[in-house]
């Protein structure tokens, strides 16, 4: 969504193609407006009213969301949150998890995470939490990618499957 | 069950469509038109509910063509895919959503290269190299996987293409006994015989 | 009409490689608060350059009032074709858009036309890099070279001794900023005067606008041998890429 910003959405094709062009309309119009980046937890605001618009006919996705907040003092911290389909907002110290290995990854997630990984570290830790989880899914499981958001970079790195 | 297909090449869209308007078990017509010329260099076959689909192509169409006579210059293909996709994507919600799937092929003439996206009635919309949808998506896209090569020359497409109308016509229960073939490159739209 | 013809002067020039805008500031003083200025994504150089879309960049003329309300709509109509169609809005056609609101308001009495021209310096598939014109009566038209407000006719004649065909981007900086040197009231020129901007294509063939911080006006100044003689090289110029 913007250089520290990152959005996932797992859900209807239709729907992420759609909901992927409204928010970038709505954070462009948002960047406009202000004269300045989205925060993350703006941005999170953003995703939860966009999605209760159509509370009673949803989008069928759950988001998930990472970013870099800018705090007062000019550092950046982290930050995620992810919603169900109608925009419920769940801000999470330690992981959200969405799609339809949830229910696994949850469970991997819970063993592997723990609190003030390094960014190689919580790389490793995601990485395999995904492929580990997913192996124990039918409907998912090709491939991963992770994106490592750090304050000066972001690495982009392709996980292959198992594929079986 | 309609069929169609579409392959790109180089510098070439081939879009193919039966031909046969049925009703329950009658034919009713076979030499329907199911391809629509969007403009000069964009094609779009479109198959689904009867009724939907005339009335989705020609609100389409219409759409297209006032665009490129308000504007002067007509949309590109992806940006015309993604018009078209946005149409069928907000029809979903409505209170009767359209049941059309298409196959949008188009010459970029501004950066000529081919494109081809494939689109259900859900508004899920994806560019590929070869697609195709109904029963004959199920014969196709497999010799297509085998066959399909995206720098041959337009004679290669159409034979690639002759393939799958031939297994079809072997194996589908039910078999079109014609097909219009229509291609698109930097010379625009024409129609061919296969 | 009356105010862009005391309006500070902007300059466009296309090239086959890119498109150059330079502006003469007039609102200056040591006394303006210019930190309100953004850094960010959008916005511009403060006073007559502005981005309006990821793909064009624009210079103004005329009432500066209505002229960041013309910003501010031609940035949101650049968005809804965005949003609809999923492509950088053509330049052209953002050209258009704004001439018919500026048009609109010739035709119906009672309000007042908006007293602006405009450059528009963009790039699309259609006709790659292009350079357009548009006066308050929703007149538009597309230029190789040209400029609007003050010394307009001085310029011109500038441009037409000088402008080349095939001339590059570099030539076209150039050529802008030899201009704008001559045209200005001031004797030499420095970046509380002058606004200056380009849009190339970066390496993935995608247009890059860049509008130049007050840092990298000078360093370029000085490049050319048009700055101030300063002493030394005190400001270094901090890479501000203002792109989306």
């Amino acid at each position: 969504m913007s250089d520290r910003i990152y959005l996932g959405l797992p859900g209807l094709a239709t729907d992420v193609t759609t909901l992927k062009e409204v928010f970038r309309y709505r954070v462009n119009m948002y960047t406009i407006k202000e004269e300045r980046e989205i925060e993350p937890e703006t941005f999170a605001h953003l995703v939860s009213s966009t999605l209760y618009e159509k509370r009673f006919g949803p989008y069928f996705i759950e988001p998930v969301m990472a970013g870099l907040e800018k705090t007062p003092s000019g550092a950046y911290k982290p930050f995620i949150a992810a919603t169900d389909l109608i925009g419920c907002l769940n801000f999470a110290k330690d992981f959200v998890v969405a799609g339809t290995a949830s229910t696994k990854l949850y469970g991997v997630a819970e063993g592997l995470w723990e609190p003030d990984l390094e960014p190689e570290d919580l790389f490793e830790t995601c990485a395999q939490t995904l492929l580990n989880a997913v192996d124990r899914d039918a409907y998912s499981g090709w491939g991963a990618e992770v994106h490592l958001i750090t304050k000066d970079k972001v690495i982009k790195r392709t996980l292959k499957g198992r594929m079986d | 069950m309609d069929i169609s297909f579409a392959l790109t090449g180089k510098g070439y869209v081939i879009v193919a469509a039966d031909t046969t308007a049925a009703r329950s078990i009658v034919k009713m017509k076979v030499d329907e038109d199911k391809i629509k010329v969007l403009s000069p260099h964009l094609l779009m076959a479109f198959s689904g509910e009867p009724g939907d689909t005339v009335q989705f192509a020609e609100y389409i169409e219409r759409n297209i063509r006032l665009y490129q006579i308000r504007n002067t210059y007509a949309l590109r293909p992806p940006s015309a895919a993604s018009w078209i996709r946005r149409a069928l994507a907000d029809s979903l919600r409505s209170r009767r959503p359209y049941s059309v799937n298409l196959l949008v092929g188009g010459y970029d003439t501004s950066t000529h290269t081919p494109h081809l996206y494939w689109v259900d009635y859900l508004g899920t919309m994806s560019e590929v190299p070869f697609a195709a949808h109904g029963y004959g998506a199920y014969f196709a896209l497999s010799l297509l996987d085998r066959y399909h090569d995206p720098e041959a020359s337009l004679e290669d497409g159409l034979a690639t293409l002759r393939r799958c109308l031939d297994e079809v016509a072997k194996r589908l229960v039910v078999t079109p006994e014609k097909y219009k073939v229509k291609v698109v490159d930097k010379d625009g739209v024409r129609e061919v015989e296969i | 009409m009356e105010a862009i013809s005391h309006a500070g002067i902007v300059i466009g020039v296309l090239s086959k490689d890119g498109v150059v805008l330079a502006a003469e500031k007039k609102v200056t003083g040591k006394l303006l608060d210019m930190s309100g200025a953004t850094g960010g994504s959008y916005g511009g150089s403060g006073e007559k350059i502005f981005l309006l879309n990821s793909n064009v960049i624009s210079g103004v003329a005329g009432i500066t009032a209505d002229a960041n309300s013309l910003v501010n709509y031609a940035r949101q109509a650049a968005q809804r074709h965005l949003f609809s169609y999923n492509e950088d809005i053509p330049v052209e056609l953002l050209a258009q858009r704004l001439c018919d609101l500026k048009q609109g308001y010739t035709q119906y009495g009672g309000l007042r036309p908006f007293g602006v021209s405009l450059l528009y310096a963009g790039y699309d598939p259609h006709y790659q890099f292009q350079l357009y014109h548009s006066d308050p009566s929703g007149n538009y038209s597309g230029w190789k070279a040209t400029c609007i407000g003050a010394n307009n006719g001085t310029a011109t004649s500038l441009l037409k001794q000088d402008y080349k065909e095939d001339i590059s981007v570099e030539d076209a900086i150039e050529l802008v900023l030899k201009v704008m040197s001559k045209t200005m009231d001031s004797t030499t020129l420095g970046s509380e005067k002058l606004e200056f901007a380009t849009l190339t294509l970066d390496a993935s063939k995608q247009p890059k606008a860049k509008i130049y911080n007050p840092a990298e006006i000078d360093a370029l100044l000085q490049k050319h041998g048009l700055g101030k003689k300063e002493e030394g090289d005190a400001a270094a110029p901090a890479p501000g890429d203002l792109t989306l």
